[in-house]
């Protein structure tokens, strides 16, 4: 790290900076355009489908259709850019950016592997170093600052379906963030911290002292929640194609729509990446107490892409719920649930475990 | 760093009360609420960056979905006829306040450990310290805010459904 940093006349804190913001930015957004990929193939496959395998680099090199993303990347730029008359234009424009930027950020807090030392320095793999003092906090408010995307989007349309959609994904959003909160103020309270390193330090590398063993109540509910804040089915009301058009971006097209439907995956990553570490013990390798830091970064990678794959396996497995249902799971049975569970780990741990 | 975050704060403030239309003078109050947040990670407090971001901008959300529910969002209000006498009244007001709010704030004891440099510099706070501080200093205020809030809960869901 050190002979790199002195190569590019910087000092190894600047360089490894500028390194982090490359990998989290570039990694979650690359991942997330590979996910558009990933969800055809794989509602391709749940399907008994084969999905888009045409696409090839230069006509020739097919990798079952990789390119697919690359080929949708270059239609959106080339298509006619609509801005709809009675629409508010500044708004209709910012609209995508106000949904990229937070999915994007969400990330920054996320320990993708283990500290390591070299040459007289630590190393975090997080873009905020452990100790910032926002710690999971700060998720939850970038998370929070999603709805605005959707909302702004969907009432600049100036479009009956798509301010429908809006409205409904922001009471959506709105009703699930409490759950989601009171699971996760659990872990904090059995943790004895809030920063991720810490959570991560408190499960260990024993797969049965994660908290997805400890806690499967809140992973329940926090797992349900995350399929509600990322506005995916079975919750996806933002959308509900079948109901109201394409919901709040039914007036979008080209690079704008594809930067709203690039921010719904990144923040598919970033959900998993939460559940990876809250629940499932982040970078730690099982059964190794101090491993190796390219396999933890393997360690957690695995973890969060699984995830990412369940987001997907679920939304062409389940039915999308009616709206009352949501409400109803949302206030009678996930809040009921996370009360439960923050009530019931206070009382052990006033017992003394 | 804090030039940008005051001007952000600023801007969204003036944004908001000059804007003709309420949703995006909502959307301006949120950029002002985030210049605080910014601030407040300046002062070495991220906690109340974290805790603004989450409580207040969440809140204006609802606010904008109300606006958007009761009133026809799209047109711009026809200003009102104005009355002198208020406007003088109010740029008096204000003056005051303003002098008095600034005041305040350089005869607090916080002015003088912002100049504290170095190792006697208090550190950064965390949620552990507001637990603490909360529980163990204010455990009274705490308990007196809890029971309003929830006295204000009941009273919005008594008024909303007249027939339960």
């Amino acid at each position: 790290m050190d002979k790199l940093a002195s190569l590019l006349h910087t000092s190894p804190a600047i360089a490894w900076m500028v390194a982090k913001l490359v990998i989290v930015f570039g990694g979650v957004f690359s991942l997330a355009a590979l996910w558009t990929w990933v969800e055809r193939r794989g509602a391709a496959m749940i399907q008994d489908r084969i999905g888009p395998n045409r696409a090839a680099l230069f006509g020739k090199i097919k990798i079952i259709g990789l390119a697919q993303p690359l080929a949708d990347g270059i239609k959106f730029f080339f298509k006619e850019d609509l801005v709809p008359n009675d629409a508010n234009k500044g708004l209709f424009w910012l609209a995508p950016f106000l949904a990229l930027v937070p999915a994007l950020m969400g990330f920054a807090v996320i320990p993708f592997g283990r500290s390591f030392v070299s040459g007289g320095h630590e190393y975090h793999m997080a873009l905020l170093d452990p100790g910032n003092g926002m710690g999971l906090l700060y998720p939850l408010a970038i998370g929070g600052m999603a709805v605005y995307g959707v909302l702004v989007a969907a009432w600049s349309s100036n479009n009956k379906w798509a301010i429908l959609g809006g409205m409904r994904s922001s009471a959506t959003m709105v009703s699930y963030e409490i759950g989601m909160s009171l699971a996760v103020v659990t872990i904090f309270m059995t943790a004895g911290g809030y920063d991720p390193s810490e959570v991560i330090k408190a499960q260990g590398h024993l797969p049965w002292a994660w908290n997805i063993v400890r806690q499967p109540l809140g992973f329940i509910v926090f797992f349900t929640c995350m399929f509600a804040e990322t506005n995916r089915l079975p919750f996806d009301f933002a959308e509900g194609e079948s109901e109201i058009v394409a919901g709040f971006n039914t007036e979008y097209g080209s690079m704008k729509f594809s930067l709203l439907a690039l921010s719904e995956y990144c923040h598919l990553m970033t959900a998993s990446a939460l559940i990876a570490t809250l629940y499932f013990g982040g970078w730690q390798v099982p059964f190794m107490q101090n491993p190796p830091v390219m396999l933890s970064v393997a360690s957690f990678l695995v973890k969060m892409l699984f995830f990412a794959w369940v987001f997907v396996w679920i939304r062409w497995t389940l039915p999308r719920f009616r709206y009352d249902q949501l409400m109803h799971l949302g206030w009678k049975a996930m809040l009921p649930m996370s009360m439960v569970n923050l009530v019931f780990h206070a009382w052990r741990m006033s017992q003394g475990h | 760093m804090f030039i940008t975050f005051a001007l952000i704060t600023l801007l969204g403030a003036l944004g908001m009360l000059l804007q003709k239309n309420v949703v995006v003078a909502g959307l301006c109050m949120v950029a002002a609420f985030f210049g605080v947040a910014g601030l407040f990670v300046l002062l070495a407090n991220p906690v109340a960056a974290a805790l603004q971001i989450i409580v207040y901008t969440g809140a204006i959300m609802v606010l904008v979905l109300f606006v958007i529910m009761m009133l026809s969002s799209h047109q711009e209000e026809s200003a009102a006829v104005s009355h002198p006498v208020q406007r003088w009244l109010s740029v008096a007001l204000l003056a005051v306040l303003a002098f008095g709010a600034v005041k305040l704030v350089f005869a607090s004891p916080g002015v003088k450990t912002l100049a504290v440099k170095g190792a006697a510099m208090p550190q950064a706070m965390t949620l552990q310290t507001v637990g603490t501080n909360l529980f163990a200093d204010h455990l009274l205020g705490f308990e007196v805010a809890g029971l309003v809030l929830l006295a204000a809960m009941i009273g919005a869901v008594a008024l909303t459904k007249r027939n339960l």
